[in-house]
Formats: C-alpha cells, sequence, structure tokens
C-alpha cells in the first residue's frame, strides 16, 4: 500500500463538504493544483469504506506566525537574518480539493476524515468515470493528454460518443496566440481521433479551415524534430507520431488567377493542392452571406431568387426590353443580362420588368456583379466548377481550405458554402465517411457574440446545436472565449484551455474557476492543456506532445512560398505539372494568340478536369482562330471585262 | 444534580477500557461512577489561577563557581550568532487542569499533562525518533473527604489522591481552594516526571544537547548529563543580592554572568548563569533575562559561553505571540503548539 500523502482536516469555520474538502500535506508533497487525490474514508458507510476523488483547486500555505510585523522584529528588521535561523517556522501546506466522485454514490456525504493518498492510474480512471467506457469490447476512448503528477502517468481519454456524437459533441479551444495550444492541439487531437475512433462507429474524417498564416498548410510533412518526451507520450497513448497520410488542399486562385492562393505554392507540395473555384450557379445560392441587411430587403431577396430560378441556367428569350436571347451561365453572361435588360428598360422608359423595379434591378446587379470581384480567384466568370470531393470523402483523410490570403467576404462565402453542402450530404448519408469534423479558427471573427447576426454565424450556432445528430461535429478555437457567442461555446462538449491571458480570466466565464486554477491557467507551459468534458465534474490538467506535423513557422522556412509569376510562368507551372510536354516556347505561343482570361479559363479547366491529351484539350477550350490564307497568282481572279466601246452609261 | 435517578452505575472495568479523552467525557464519566457528583458547567482552565501561589518571590545570595563574584561577561551580539545553535532537541511539557464536578464542595479535578520532544532536523523540527508525546489524563481529589468511592476507581493508576498527609503529617484543608491547589501541585509533579523521564532518555541515548524547558535539578541523570541545558523563564527565585544584583539587571543583550551553583532542596546540585538574549532598554529589569542550568562537569568553564552563544540564538525565530516571546525559544513554542494539538 502506498504511503498516504496528506490528511484531510475539516473545521467550523473551514468545514468539509459533499463538493469539497480540505487536507494538508508534508511540504516536500508533490500535490499541486490540478493533482487527483483519493481520500480513503476512516469509517464504514453501508459497510463499505467510503472512497472520495478530488482534484485540488487551491493551496494554502502559512506558518505559526501572528503578525508579518513578529517576524521583522524577529529578524532586526533585516531580511538578511531571516536566512540564519536556527529553526524554521513551522508551516503547513493546505489544500481544497473538489470532489470528483464519490464511492459509493450514495449516501452523498460530506467528505470523512481520513488518510490522502495520491490517485494513481486506476483511481484517475475511476475519479473521472472513464471506466464507463475503457471496458473491454466497448472502448470509446479517444486519449486527450496525459495527466502528471508525482509518479503517476496517466492517459486522459474523452469519450468519443461525447466528443463526436451522438450523446454531446463538439470540441472549442481558447488560448492565447504564438503558445502552440489551439492548432497543435488540433493536430494532436486528429492524429488521436484517427487512430482510436473506434471502427464500430463508422468512417471520420476532418475539414479544416486554415484562416490564417501557414498554420495548417503541411499536415502531410514530418515535425522536424520530436522530443523524446514526446515520442513516449506518443508512445504512451498509443498514437503513432507520423503526418497525416491522406490530406488534400483546397485553395482559390489569386485576384490575377495566375496562381493558388495559398503560402502552400513550393512546388515540392503542389500534388495534392486542387483550385477551389465556383460559378455564378454556386455563389447565388450564398449570395446571403455577401449581401449585407441593408441590400437584402424583401424585393432584392425575390430579384435574386427570379435569377436563381428563371435566369441562371435557362435560355431567356428575346422579350420585352431584351434585345436578344440570353444563356447565362457565368458571372460576364450575367452581366450582359443585365445590361440588356436596363437598356431596354430605359430605351421604353419602363419603370418595372415582370414587378421588379429598375431601381432594384440596379441594386442587385452592383451587389451581384460585385461578387466577382471581391471574391476574384474564388468566383470564375466562365462558371467553372472546382470543389471539394462532396461524395467521395475518405476514411481518416484531412482536408483544408486555406482561406488566409483572401477576404473577408471570401472567407465567408468559402465556409457557409462547404459547410452547407457537408450538411447537405451527410444529411443525406452520401458524403463518403460517416462523421465529419469541422475545425474552424478564430471563432471570435466568424461567431462573436456582440455583432449583428452574420450568415456565418448563424450557420455555426446551427450546427453546434444540430449537428451531432448528423456527424458533424464542430472543432473551434479562438483567443478570447467570452467573446464568442454562448451559444456556439456553450454546445461545446468538451472544452479545451491553453495559457489564457489575465483580462480574459477575469470575465464572468471563469468565475466558475477558483483563483488558483485562474492563476494556472495564466502561467500554462506549452503543452499542457486544462480539459473540461462531460465526464469530467471538474477541469483536468493534461501535457500533450508535439504533433508530429510540420509547424507553420518550420514549414514556410523549409518549403518558401513560390514566388509569384507571370502569365506565361503560371501556365507552364499549371500544364508542366500534368504535361511534362508543356513547353515554355509552347505556351508562350498560346500568350502570343489568345487573351489572359481566356487562357486562364482554359488553364482552369485544364487543371480541373486533368486529360489525357492536356495541349489538345487546352487548346479545345480557347476559341478557333480561322487561319489566314495566302493568295497565289495563279488563282487570282480574272480581270473585269472592259467596258464596251460606246456604252452610254460609261464614265 | 448528583447522581442521576434511573441510571445504572456502570462497571469501572468497562468504563476503564474508554478513559476519558476530553474534559467533558471525564465529566461524564465522573458522573457515572459517583453517587452525589454534579458536574461544573464549562469546566475551564484552572493552572493560572491558582500557579505560583505557594512561591514567594525570593533574592537568594549565588554560591560561585567562576570568580569571586557575579559579574557580567560579553558573550556575543544578538545579530552574529544567529543560525549558530547546538542544541538538536527541546523538550517541553504542558498541563492542562480544569474542575469537572464536585462531591459536596469537594473539586473533581482532571488534570492533562504532556510532555515532548521536538527534534532538530534540517533546521525543521519533529517528533523526537517518530515517538508520540507522553500524555497522561488523570482526576485528582482528595479520597478522605468523598465517600462513597469504589475500590476499582481509588485503585485505579489514573485517579489520584490529592488528599494525603504532608511529610509533617498535616492533611489538606477541605477548603476547595486548598484542595485546588494540592491537586495543581499534583499535576505539576506529574508534568515534571514525564518531562524527566523524556530527558533521561535523551541523554542515555543522544550526544547533542538538549534545550529543556526549565531546571534539570529533578534527575540524577539529567542533572549530571552534559547533554541537558536547562533553561528557566521565570524568577521568582533570583541568585543574586547587593551587587550582584545591579549586575544581574544591568546585563546587557548578549551578555552572560558569572557561573554560581544551584542546589535546591532534594534536587539536585547544578551549574547555573543568567544569559540576556534580548536588549532589556525600555523594559522590566527581567525582559530577555533567562538561567540556563547545566551539569557541573570538568568542562562547564569553557562550555558556558558557548552554551550562552546558543541559547541567544535561540532567541530568533520570534515565539510571539506567546506572552513570553521574550525569553522562550522558538523550539520551545513549538513544542507547545505540537503538544496543545496533539495532547
Amino acid at each position: 500500500m502506498t504511503e498516504p500523502l496528506g490528511r484531510v482536516v475539516a473545521t467550523e469555520r473551514k468545514p468539509n463538504t459533499p463538493h469539497e474538502f480540505h487536507f494538508w500535506t508534508s511540504l516536500e508533497s508533490p500535490v499541486g493544483i490540478g493533482t487527483i487525490v483519493r481520500v480513503d474514508g476512516s469509517h464504514p458507510i453501508d459497510g463499505r469504506i467510503p472512497h472520495i476523488y478530488g482534484i485540488v483547486v487551491e493551496g494554502f500555505s502559512y506558518t505559526d506566525l501572528q503578525s508579518p510585523m513578529h517576524d521583522v522584529l524577529g529578524h532586526d528588521g533585516s531580511p538578511a537574518n531571516a536566512g540564519f535561523s536556527a529553526t524554521e517556522r513551522a508551516e503547513i501546506r493546505l489544500y481544497s480539493a473538489a470532489v470528483l466522485r464519490q464511492i459509493p454514490e450514495e449516501p452523498l456525504q460530506p467528505v470523512p476524515m481520513g488518510q490522502v493518498f495520491l490517485a494513481g492510474e486506476e483511481d484517475v480512471a475511476t475519479a473521472l468515470r472513464m471506466d464507463a467506457y475503457l471496458k473491454e469490447g466497448a472502448h470509446t476512448g479517444i486519449p486527450i493528454g496525459v495527466y502528471r503528477a508525482g509518479a503517476t502517468d496517466s492517459v486522459i481519454w474523452l469519450d468519443a460518443d461525447f466528443l463526436l456524437g451522438p450523446e454531446a459533441a463538439h470540441l472549442n479551444i481558447s488560448g492565447m496566440s504564438g503558445l502552440a495550444t489551439k492548432t497543435s492541439a488540433v493536430e494532436w487531437l486528429l492524429s488521436s481521433v484517427f487512430t482510436h475512433f473506434p471502427e464500430s462507429k463508422g468512417s471520420i474524417a476532418a475539414v479544416c479551415f486554415n484562416v490564417k498564416g501557414p498554420d495548417l498548410c503541411y499536415l502531410d510533412q514530418p515535425a522536424v524534430r520530436l522530443e523524446d518526451s514526446d515520442r513516449a507520450l506518443y508512445e504512451k497513448m498509443k498514437v503513432e507520431p507520423a503526418p497525416f497520410k491522406q490530406v488534400q488542399y483546397f485553395a482559390p486562385y489569386n485576384a490575377k488567377g495566375y496562381s493558388l492562393n495559398t503560402l502552400r505554392s513550393n512546388e515540392a507540395l503542389t500534388h495534392n493542392v486542387t483550385p477551389l473555384t465556383w460559378g455564378l450557379r454556386e455563389v447565388l445560392q450564398y449570395a446571403e452571406v455577401l449581401l449585407n441587411k441593408d441590400d437584402l430587403d424583401a424585393k432584392a431577396d425575390a430579384l435574386i431568387d427570379f435569377i436563381s430560378e428563371r435566369v441562371v441556367g435557362c435560355r431567356m428569350e428575346r422579350d420585352g426590353p431584351l434585345s436578344r436571347d440570353h444563356s447565362v451561365e457565368s458571372f460576364a453572361d450575367l452581366e450582359a443580362w443585365f445590361r440588356d435588360l436596363l437598356q431596354g428598360m430605359e430605351a421604353k422608359n419602363q419603370d418595372s420588368w415582370r414587378t421588379h423595379h429598375i431601381a432594384t434591378i440596379r441594386k442587385v446587379r452592383n451587389r451581384l456583379i460585385n461578387i466577382s470581384t471581391r471574391c476574384a480567384g474564388l468566383v470564375t466568370n466562365s462558371g467553372d466548377v472546382s470543389d471539394l470531393p462532396f461524395g467521395s470523402f475518405e476514411d481518416r483523410a484531412v482536408y483544408v481550405v486555406d482561406v488566409a490570403s483572401l477576404e473577408e467576404d471570401a472567407q465567408d462565402l468559402i465556409f457557409a458554402r462547404i459547410v452547407s453542402r457537408l450538411r447537405e450530404h451527410l444529411e443525406r448519408r452520401d458524403l463518403g465517411v460517416k462523421h465529419l469534423i469541422v475545425f474552424v479558427d478564430e471563432l471570435n471573427k466568424y461567431a462573436p457574440n456582440d455583432t449583428q447576426d452574420t450568415y456565418v454565424r448563424k450557420m455555426l450556432l446551427d450546427i453546434s446545436e444540430r449537428g451531432r445528430y448528423l456527424g458533424l461535429v464542430l472543432f473551434s478555437a479562438q483567443q478570447f472565449r467570452s467573446q464568442v457567442h454562448r451559444r456556439v461555446v456553450g454546445n461545446s462538449g468538451t472544452a479545451i484551455y491553453g495559457r489564457m491571458d489575465g483580462d480574459e480570466l477575469a470575465t464572468p466565464g471563469y468565475a466558475v474557476l477558483s483563483p488558483a486554477v485562474r492563476t494556472k491557467l495564466a502561467t500554462l507551459e506549452k503543452g499542457q492543456l486544462m480539459v473540461r468534458h462531460p465526464h469530467f465534474t471538474q477541469p483536468i490538467f493534461v501535457r500533450f506532445p508535439r504533433p508530429a506535423v510540420l509547424s507553420g513557422r518550420e514549414g514556410a522556412e523549409k518549403f518558401p512560398q513560390a514566388v509569384e509569376v507571370g502569365l506565361a510562368a503560371a501556365l507552364y507551372r499549371s500544364l508542366h505539372e500534368l504535361d511534362p510536354g508543356v513547353t515554355m516556347g509552347w505556351v508562350k505561343d498560346m500568350i502570343d494568340l489568345y487573351d489572359e482570361h481566356e487562357l486562364i479559363d482554359a488553364r482552369n479547366v485544364t487543371t480541373l478536369m486533368k486529360p489525357a491529351n492536356v495541349r489538345a484539350f487546352f487548346q479545345s477550350r480557347l476559341k478557333k482562330i480561322i487561319p489566314s490564307e495566302t493568295v497565289s497568282a495563279g488563282t487570282r481572279p480574272a480581270a473585269l471585262k472592259p467596258l464596251p466601246v460606246g456604252d452610254p452609261y460609261g464614265s | 444534580m448528583g447522581h442521576r435517578a434511573g441510571v445504572n452505575q456502570r462497571p469501572f472495568d468497562e468504563e476503564a477500557r474508554n478513559w476519558p479523552a476530553s474534559p467533558h467525557e471525564a465529566a461524564k464519566f465522573f458522573l457515572d461512577q459517583l453517587p452525589g457528583c454534579e458536574p461544573v458547567e464549562g469546566a475551564r482552565a484552572e493552572s493560572e489561577r491558582y500557579s505560583h501561589g505557594e512561591d514567594v518571590p525570593v533574592l537568594l545570595a549565588p554560591q560561585m563557581l567562576e570568580g569571586e563574584a557575579l559579574r557580567a561577561v560579553h558573550v556575543a551580539d544578538p545579530r552574529t550568532v544567529r543560525g549558530e545553535s547546538g542544541f538538536a532537541g527541546f523538550l517541553d511539557g504542558t498541563q492542562d487542569v480544569r474542575v469537572v464536578n464536585h462531591v459536596y464542595g469537594v473539586p473533581i479535578v482532571w488534570g492533562v499533562v504532556s510532555a515532548a520532544i521536538r527534534a532538530r532536523i534540517n533546521k525543521r523540527l519533529v517528533s523526537w525518533n517518530s515517538r508520540a508525546p507522553i500524555v497522561k489524563r488523570n482526576y485528582y481529589l482528595p479520597f478522605r473527604y468523598v465517600n462513597g468511592m469504589r475500590d476499582a476507581l481509588k485503585s485505579h493508576p489514573n485517579v489520584v489522591d490529592t488528599g494525603r498527609a504532608s511529610a509533617s503529617g498535616d492533611f489538606p484543608s477541605r477548603h476547595p481552594a486548598a484542595l485546588m491547589e494540592a491537586a495543581i501541585k499534583r499535576v505539576q509533579i506529574d508534568r515534571e516526571s514525564i518531562e524527566t523521564v523524556l530527558a533521561e532518555e535523551w541523554c542515555a541515548r543522544e550526544t547533542s544537547a538538549l534545550y529543556v524547558d526549565g531546571s534539570i535539578t529533578a534527575s540524577k541523570a539529567v542533572s549530571t548529563s552534559p547533554f541537558a541545558i536547562g533553561v528557566v523563564k521565570t524568577h521568582r527565585r533570583l541568585y543574586a543580592e547587593g551587587d550582584a544584583f545591579r549586575t544581574l539587571v544591568g546585563l546587557r543583550a548578549g551578555e552572560r554572568t558569572t557561573m554560581f551553583r544551584v542546589s535546591p532542596q532534594s534536587r539536585f546540585p547544578v551549574a547555573s548563569w543568567y544569559v540576556r538574549v534580548r536588549p532589556a532598554a525600555g523594559r522590566d529589569a527581567l525582559f530577555g533575562l533567562v538561567r540556563a542550568e547545566a551539569a557541573i562537569t570538568g568542562d562547564i568553564s569553557d562550555r558556558v559561553t558557548e552554551i550562552s552563544r546558543w541559547i541567544i540564538a535561540e532567541a530568533s525565530p520570534l515565539s510571539l505571540p506567546d506572552g513570553r516571546w521574550d525569553k522562550m525559544a522558538y523550539g520551545i513554542r513549538e513544542t507547545e503548539e505540537f503538544l496543545r494539538a496533539t495532547s
């Protein structure tokens, strides 16, 4: 039997309760804030010795000194003398612990006096109720980290049913930027989920939105260095310290359309980067995302609906103000349709067309056409679509959508459309996987609690409130939890906290934590987290290993971003990757013959289709040019007959 | 109230197995044992009310062991000797005396005496050899004035008769105050006896110095051991008359007097000297003044200054909030607190 490290104490002024107790330890004890302990009661209840598990949430230390002045007097006011006392004052280490679990659970009584022991591995599992989901044959545990105290090194498991549904779901991470909390924790946790998610629960994949810097750009690349301590943690939690095996990147083109707008543009890494481009039809479905409330009055909404249903993808015949037939497939077609319609209405002095007022038509035209400018690179004029592989998602694959370099509008549009599509497919059960994790960072920006309702926020709320029934799980992160919509964070069954800012910790949301726990949160070192989970009655501190993937900063150094190139180099790079036979000379010939936008559209389609004969396909997408014919002497037309002599009509 | 009607006296043997541990239990226990016994509500500590009543302050001429007359010897600046103590342990005892019942005006006294040695290891005080303190819980009452006591109770080792005749054959008066003083005197004797047990054990087993709170003259083994140093804080008897008294009250902090011999009646002789551990400027004459006792060994003249330095060094840390902080070593205060918590 191990040695007790403390004894429960209670006084009238500081009594024990069913949820809190106090104990003292020796000065050398390994107990600290966050340590899990076990109390063995002295007297049986209903024939059973009670065992109480608790986590240290507060610590006190004091001596028998009644007033600080006594110490000053005792050392003649000289701190230097204090070190030379023959005896150290009697000192106490007194701790308060929050009860995690009592066994037996009934009757629930105040914690009795008894000896206090450091919790061993089995104790930790019992204290955190992990024993319920770590049973042989019904193991749904996902390791989140290792709890350490004294000689105890215990894996802390989350319950997959409560992390990924259906019982509860979603994960929210809070922490200061730059301290390896949010991105690192998610990278590690995804590895853990992919390794330990029970086969019986089906397939799982993740879609990550890379919203800033190169954070998620190198998930398929191994870490530059992993310490032995990290490897030991991986081994302890039975997760392979390796990068993700299946990663697919998606990024829209930059505004010019030459190259993809991503930091993962190094030629060595472009093999799994796919363009993300949408046409008019895709964008119009989510026009609401890009239009603010002032834009979207009932009239404008009605016109957009009309355009979506009756104009886009349909043939509009010459009618009324329209001077010609229209087939609207792209933003360019739509602009032509609007121009024709408005010119016709002006010419005929018409105020309205099909109940839509000319002012509304002008406003909607302005807003919609503007989208292609605001989301240049994402929205194509040609209407070609390159998208995530909805319907064929693969098990244990990560799909990273890099929106870090995009304008806010484009980010919103991408997020809204992709999540909506994911949801639709999950509802139909035809996404390709049964469970999907969506990771979104910077929730302060996308779901703030202090601005008007936005489409993206509504969507995040919808996922957090109903997603678990579909298998759609939100892993979200932000710096300031207090500034995120309460229902988004409130619906996250599991919450992770890294090192927190003092101001943030002073907000009411953290009032449930003791001052000591808040202090620990403010001083957490890298690799340490505080975890709340439905099975844990109190937050637990754990260590997690450095992710086994290349970090954003190291990746940017190892794989520098490709330099911005001109049209020729951009075309060459894209097409040469598909067909090594493509030469720069051939590309330059094409540039001499065709317009830039035409070449880019052709390149986009070629990249998307990946045809067998790249050059032929590419050229087939360009307008036909009728070659000029050289007139030879032999084929000269016959000379005109000479005028008859005396012709009265000759000049 | 007396013995409660309808409540049978419980067999003493059965009760003996569960000897009272608190004044409340002590009162209840005796109610069951003695007819006519009445409880005292809210029994309070009585030691202070009756202590020292028999000691008359006196000045005695010292029998010098060092030189011809009492004089001051500079030992050390108290600010420079800190941490230089050679004491490896502290011995102290406590007593708690309460009247828990009375029988027709005769007080039934419940006394708890305890003693412990706290050893100093790495500047921290711990129980010497992990030994629990000696604690004795006794009833003190004059059998001759209490009727109806059963033999089993009279012969119990933890029931002390305070009504026996003195050496001169006089019995104590039935006056309740006289009976209280007699009881308290027995409690003090019991306390001293358990302190002596511990001190003798130390002297037999250890080879470093023990700081004994009080006199070491009660035991021959202790009074002759070089490893026990008694430090007396009370000065009902001052070994200084005439010029010696002026020398004594004029002692400055960090000074000692020359040694003299102390041999109380029916006790064992020791070498003794005074040490001023704190400056007394602006205070009363005895502020910071202690009297040290050590065995009269061959090398005592060589050790007296060193022991004095140790005593001065023990003035830090301060033993406030104890009222005797000017003279009390922190180790003694800690031992008292330890005993208070455990007995």
